[in-house]
């Protein structure tokens, strides 16, 4: 029985991990850049999803050009109403601007509902038949999914990695005052930092779309665990989002087909509990300024 | 803080705030005395959320009964006014919505609660502000609390429902059953009775609970087909019933499907890729299709054909407008007192509240029947009769196989 389950449930584990991963990077990139939890990312991951889903049903767009509609339209949400109504509480420190994030996460949500109404969203795309490989069942578009939140972190990573403003937002994230002494300018590197960020988020809400179904709670739903893998694995640290995420999949999935789906929620944040004890930073997290 | 202080209020802010609360004081007799005049009722629906889709519609179609009411004078020589909050399809915020609804409105009953959980947290607030309340939410445990005669519901409850399901899986030749839903108040009473009646013509029945937050069931749909069902009956709301039944048609599960009519909807169909639903069958509460009360509330709200939640609490204003009349005072005591004096019983048959309205005042007794059916209740707030209509999709439309 486990091993007939088991190579099953860790696929699926790494699947829905996966797409976790992408707005959990978006998360801990903003904690990274602007100390603060930024907890609108929920809403504007639904921003995306519904920007996906009109390019998709509306304008006739197939999935990979929507994603690009559901990144720039998270984007330029997310970076207006972060601006316009978390940066001003700054002086305030970062609980103010989390609390004022989460209450922009709440009138986003009923601007979506104002324009969309409640009900329910689905893409225009083929509902496929999973192909079974070596007795594990995978679904085309699982795959695709997981080819998408890939290519994305691996772009991402490269773009931190070898662009001139990479090293800049790396360098603000180490240190901004020593950043800002060699004449890197903060309020852009937060700029892009948030439009990517929060962008990422959108094309997490999309994928989320894609394989459920869009309404004003898909990204809200999504919340908690992306909250989860982002502490699980360090916040502020970007390997350690996709590695929070990756174990919050995999220990909810195996839950489910070993213990009880009822206990998912439960195992994970045992899981986090463990780690917090031993590791107080998450896995990959390093010391706080 | 003493910064705060010194330099937050200053003297000329002090003044205004001074002449403010005077004019506040002043006029307030006025705003006590318009509150007495007008007669208060609330409903607290789902106007976001799971039940989003319906409660929209059932507030619209119980504003419009106070509307023709007051068109005619209103009750006891007073108007009504009917005051809206949402549940948003969740405990706490229901119970947010009902404090202000019992507190601040001061509304003499609350109507149309549509979420199980939602009636259970809300319950013991308005029994406890002797706040009239009914409701559309059909767990068992509901009418099982400590109610004192404060609720009642027009849905029926899920022993029967569950009983209902469990008699269609046998009806339908599928004895193997696996119910998969999320964690509901009435999960388990429904499942116990859907379980008997399943064991009662030979079958088995196995049971998941699963996570609605999840964005895949992936591994729940696994455990299920691990047992080979033969029906597989959804017991949850739309957004995660899309979910389950995407990964199922993913999974290549091609036995019969059974789900609640509230969550197999129209919405849900339109929502879907079209070879995922197609021969779903569903089952739910059947209004009273053809009856008097049933074409009254179509003319009233202009839509053809209601769901059952909005026949549901036409009812309820209905009934509530006319336990108020009967009594001879607009407060949910009365409403507690009289409401089965008007709904059940030898009297005249009406099916709106303005024919009751005129029944009562030519001094006959009155026996309501509404849109959602003949509205009886027991003395724990049950209905003691109710339909149901059996639904399958065919070719991407919801079409009724039986009535029964």
């Amino acid at each position: 029985m486990i091993f007939e389950v088991l190579p099953q449930a860790l696929a699926n584990g790494l699947v829905s991990g996966t797409i976790l991963a992408v707005p959990a990077i978006g998360f801990t990139a903003i904690f990274a850049i602007r100390l603060y939890p930024n907890f609108m990312i929920g809403a504007v991951a639904t921003v995306g999803a519904y920007a996906g889903w009109a390019a998709n049903t509306s304008l006739g767009l197939s999935l990979w050009p929507a994603l690009v509609v559901a990144f720039l339209v998270a984007a330029a949400v997310g970076l207006a109403t972060e601006k316009v109504a978390v940066r001003p509480l700054e002086p305030a420190g970062p609980l103010t601007m989390a609390i004022a994030s989460l209450a922009m996460a709440i009138v986003l949500e009923n601007v979506i509902r104002f324009i969309y109404g409640n009900d329910l969203k689905g893409f225009d795309t083929p509902l496929e038949r999973d192909v079974v490989w070596w007795g594990i069942r995978v679904g085309p578009q699982q795959l695709r999914n997981l080819a998408t939140a890939l290519a994305i972190m691996a772009l991402l990573w490269a773009g931190l990695r070898f662009t001139r403003f990479g090293r800049a937002m790396r360098a603000c994230a180490d240190n901004p005052d020593l950043a800002r002494l060699k004449g890197i300018e903060p309020v852009r590197i937060a700029d892009v930092t948030v439009a990517v960020a929060l962008g990422l988020c959108g094309i997490g809400g999309m994928l989320v779309g894609v394989d459920a179904s869009v309404d004003p709670m898909t990204g809200t739903r999504l919340l908690l665990s992306v909250f989860a893998a982002a502490v699980l694995g360090g916040l502020g640290s970007i390997p350690g989002a996709v590695v929070g995420a990756l174990s919050i999949g995999i220990v909810e999935e195996l839950t489910v087909a070993f213990l009880s789906p009822a206990y998912r929620l439960a195992v994970g944040f045992l899981v986090i509990l463990v780690v917090l004890t031993f590791r107080p930073r998450g896995l990959l997290g390093t010391a706080t300024r | 803080m003493t910064k705060l202080l010194t330099n937050g209020i200053n003297r000329r802010t002090l003044m205004k705030g001074t002449a403010a609360a005077g004019l506040f004081t002043l006029a307030a007799p006025a705003i006590v005395r318009a509150q007495s005049e007008v007669i208060r009722l609330g409903t607290l629906t789902p106007l976001t959320g799971a039940g989003g889709p319906y409660g929209p519609v059932m507030a619209e179609a119980a504003k419009k009964v106070a509307e023709t009411v007051n068109a005619k004078g209103g009750i006891l020589g007073r108007e009504i006014t009917v005051i809206s909050e949402d549940d948003q399809t969740n405990p706490e915020a229901g119970v947010r919505a009902a404090r202000k609804l019992i507190d601040v409105d001061d509304v003499a009953a609350i109507m149309g609660t549509w979420a199980s959980s939602v009636t259970t947290a809300v319950a013991p607030l308005c029994w406890e502000g002797e706040t009239f309340l009914t409701t559309v939410s059909g767990a068992d445990s509901i009418t099982e609390l400590p109610h004192h005669g404060w609720l009642v519901r027009t849905q029926p409850n899920t022993t029967l429902q569950g009983r209902k399901f469990g008699e269609f899986c046998i009806e339908l030749d599928a004895p193997k059953v696996y119910f998969m839903s999320p964690q509901t108040p009435f999960a388990d009473s429904q499942f116990s009775s859907l379980k008997t009646a399943v064991e009662a013509g030979g079958g088995s029945a196995e049971i998941l609970i699963y996570d609605d937050k999840k964005a895949s069931l992936r591994s729940e749909v696994d455990t299920a087909l691990r047992t080979n069902p033969d029906m597989i009956v959804m017991g949850g709301y739309t957004p995660d019933t899309i979910v389950l039944l995407k990964d199922l048609y993913r999974a290549g599960y091609d036995g019969k499907l059974l789900g609640f009519g509230y969550s197999v909807n129209a919405k849900l169909v339109e929502a879907m890729p079209a070879e995922a639903v197609e021969g779903v069958y569903t089952l739910s509460p059947s209004p009273a299709e053809g009856s008097k009360g049933y074409d009254a509330l179509t003319k009233l709200i202009g839509v053809e054909a209601p769901d059952t939640y909005t026949c549901q609490v036409y009812d309820h204003a209905n009934l509530v407008i006319l336990s108020m009349a009967a009594g001879g005072a607009a407060t949910g005591a009365t409403v507690r007192e009289t409401i089965r004096t008007v709904a059940q019983g030898e009297g005249e048959a009406v099916s709106t509240a303005l024919d009751g309205l005129a029944a009562l005042e030519a001094g006959s007794a009155i026996n309501y029947t509404g849109a959602s059916g003949p509205c009886d209740f027991t003395e724990k707030g049950d209905i003691t009769d109710a339909k149901f209509r059996y639904d399958q999709v065919k070719d991407g439309k919801i079409t009724l196989l039986k009535i029964a």
